[in-house]
């Protein structure tokens, strides 16, 4: 019965074709949606999503005076830090590699991380004004902070070839897997930001936790150092969280460092359920967003 | 004759408000409410569920159903809280209906109030091309339109100026720039007259008249301000108190409005 019930909605969406050729734009608005014409309504809807990226990244660094520096400096003044910490004071070993670009590499991607799920869990209610007054697939709003996010990474990612002139190293062939481990971050933190940016709507709770829990992650997660000290009987649990896993992939791509190959796996698993759950949660708490936030 | 652009049937919008007890949501709270209620269904799978007893439904909108021809420019009239604002966000979508549907033939576009989507930051010229995205134009349509609207606005010597810094009227009057070059074949109004001086009032209610005219768009206009409905709409709908209460001219259905 819903089966039937969702293929004639389906039908009713397409365009009809009308006898001189020109298409008819039907649209049935009713209670309950199913999720293709969501899909469809997402890539019909991909211009204002590029352009309230290109808005988000304009204006992130406005009325700043030394503006997409910030970017840089943030990462590199946190690598120095770490490497103070854990390398000068705590003497944790490297598999020798020059310490600040183990840290580095972490830094970058947590960091991708962190802004993704910061900016994001506040994101639709910073667009409260949008959301109550004009339709579009919601899930763009927290999609978009990942891209400016993403500029951010890639920005900072430049340093690191100063960085290997500087240390006198250079990746092998292993970096053409970088791309891979950059694309699960983004599979993780889209996910988390679905999940949270939804339930933030509704549970302001979230707008406290999310900032001590991203700071509390920083230590949990292999950045300030690298994951072979963690003990055996721990590794697995520390491989839960799914950014370990993708940070050793990134040093082993760029170093070449060993590879725990389950830790590798979890991350993957993880990453695909985290954005498949946070999807979920998004759309079924998304119809109330104009009615709650 | 042609179809209806619009039609609508049995269209209701209830919310649910809660009383006392239940009252701000917290999330531990409705996560124990949620754990109580799962116990409850485990216990006595068949009894009805027990958990939104002390809630009362609203209805905002109940069972309104009316046709809109091509071409036709309706005005929504009724009191505070008749449901015409619910309405127009059923038919721009920003919320689902409860009960009932909506068909809708042709691109849909709404103005529900000036500079929605504009961005303080970002420049008069860089505004029109975000707000025209988020009113659901393409780029190179307003590329293509991009002199029209700097022209009909008048805040040609401010265009790269953020809009943080523009008076209200300038605002006011680039948003409405923006929308009325939309080329949808239904367009939604709320409100957007409430601002700006009385000429460009006339200069706003001109260039609707001109465009329901001469490209036979459809428009659903809401607004408290009579005189304007009165010469910009020729059909009126009556709302009250969520029901649906005259609809046919626009001079009858004021005359209705204004008695009550």
């Amino acid at each position: 019965m819903f089966l039937r019930r969702a293929g004639i909605e389906q039908e009713r969406m397409q365009q009809n074709k009308m006898a001189d050729g020109t298409e008819e734009h039907i649209l049935v608005i009713e209670a309950g949606r199913t999720h293709s014409r969501y899909l469809r309504d997402l890539w019909l809807y991909r211009e204002l999503f590029l352009i309230l990226a290109w808005r988000d990244i304009i204006v992130r660094y406005k009325q700043t005076v030394i503006g997409i520096t910030w970017s840089i400096l943030r990462p590199l003044l946190g690598m120095i830090a770490f490497t103070i910490v854990f390398s000068k004071i705590a003497n944790l070993p490297s598999d020798n590699v020059p310490y600040p670009l183990t840290v580095y590499a972490a830094m970058l991607i947590w960091q991708f991380f962190s802004n993704t799920v910061s900016i994001g869990s506040e994101s639709l209610l910073n667009n409260s004004n949008l959301i109550s007054k004009v339709y579009f697939p919601r899930l763009i709003i927290p999609s978009t902070s990942m891209t400016v996010s993403l500029t951010d990474f890639l920005i900072s990612a430049l340093v690191f070839i100063p960085l290997f002139f500087y240390y006198r190293f250079l990746p092998d062939w292993r970096i053409v897997f970088l791309p891979f481990f950059v694309f699960l971050t983004i599979l993780v933190s889209l996910g988390m930001t679905y999940m949270i940016s939804a339930l933030n709507v509704k549970f302001r709770d979230f707008r406290f936790a999310i900032p001590f829990a991203l700071q509390l992650g920083i230590y949990v997660s292999p950045v300030g150092f690298i994951s072979s000290v963690v003990p055996g009987k721990w590794r697995l649990l520390f491989s839960l969280n799914p950014l370990a896993g993708i940070i050793d992939g990134v040093r082993w791509s760029l170093f070449g460092t060993p590879l725990y190959l389950p830790s590798l796996v979890m991350s993957i698993v993880i990453s695909v359920l985290l954005l498949a759950g946070g999807y979920f949660i998004f759309r079924a708490m998304e119809r109330e967003f104009a009615d709650v936030i | 004759m042609s179809k209806p652009v619009i039609s609508v049937e049995h269209l209701s919008k209830y919310y649910e408000i809660s009383h006392q007890k239940r009252g701000v949501d917290t999330f531990v709270e409705s996560a124990t409410a949620f754990g109580k209620g799962l116990i409850e269904r485990i216990r006595h799978p068949f009894s009805p569920n027990r958990a939104h007893v002390d809630l009362e439904e609203f209805h905002a909108l109940d069972d309104v159903s009316f046709e809109i021809e091509p071409g036709d420019r309706v005005g929504i009239i009724g009191r505070n809280g008749a449901g015409k604002s619910t309405l127009l966000k059923l038919l721009s979508r920003i919320t689902e209906p409860t009960k009932g549907r909506i068909v809708m033939r042709g691109r849909v576009a709404c103005l529900l109030e000036v500079g929605t989507g504009f961005h303080p930051e970002l420049s008069g010229r860089e505004n029109i091309y975000l707000n025209g995205a988020i009113l659901g134009m393409k780029r190179s349509e307003v590329k293509a339109k991009f002199d029209e609207i700097v022209e009909f606005s008048g805040v040609e010597k401010f265009l790269d100026t953020p809009v943080k810094r523009y008076s209200s009227g300038m605002y006011v009057r680039l948003a409405f720039a923006v929308a009325a070059h939309l080329e949808p074949e239904i367009l939604l109004i709320d409100e957007v007259l409430a601002v700006g001086d009385s000429e460009f009032q006339k200069k706003c209610i001109a260039k609707m008249n001109d465009i329901s005219r001469s490209e036979g768009r459809t428009i659903l206009f809401i607004s408290h301000n009579t005189s304007a409905i009165q010469s910009l709409c020729k059909t009126g709908i009556l709302l009250k108190a969520g029901k649906l209460a005259a609809a046919g001219k626009i001079n009858d259905v004021l005359d209705l409005y204004q008695k009550n």
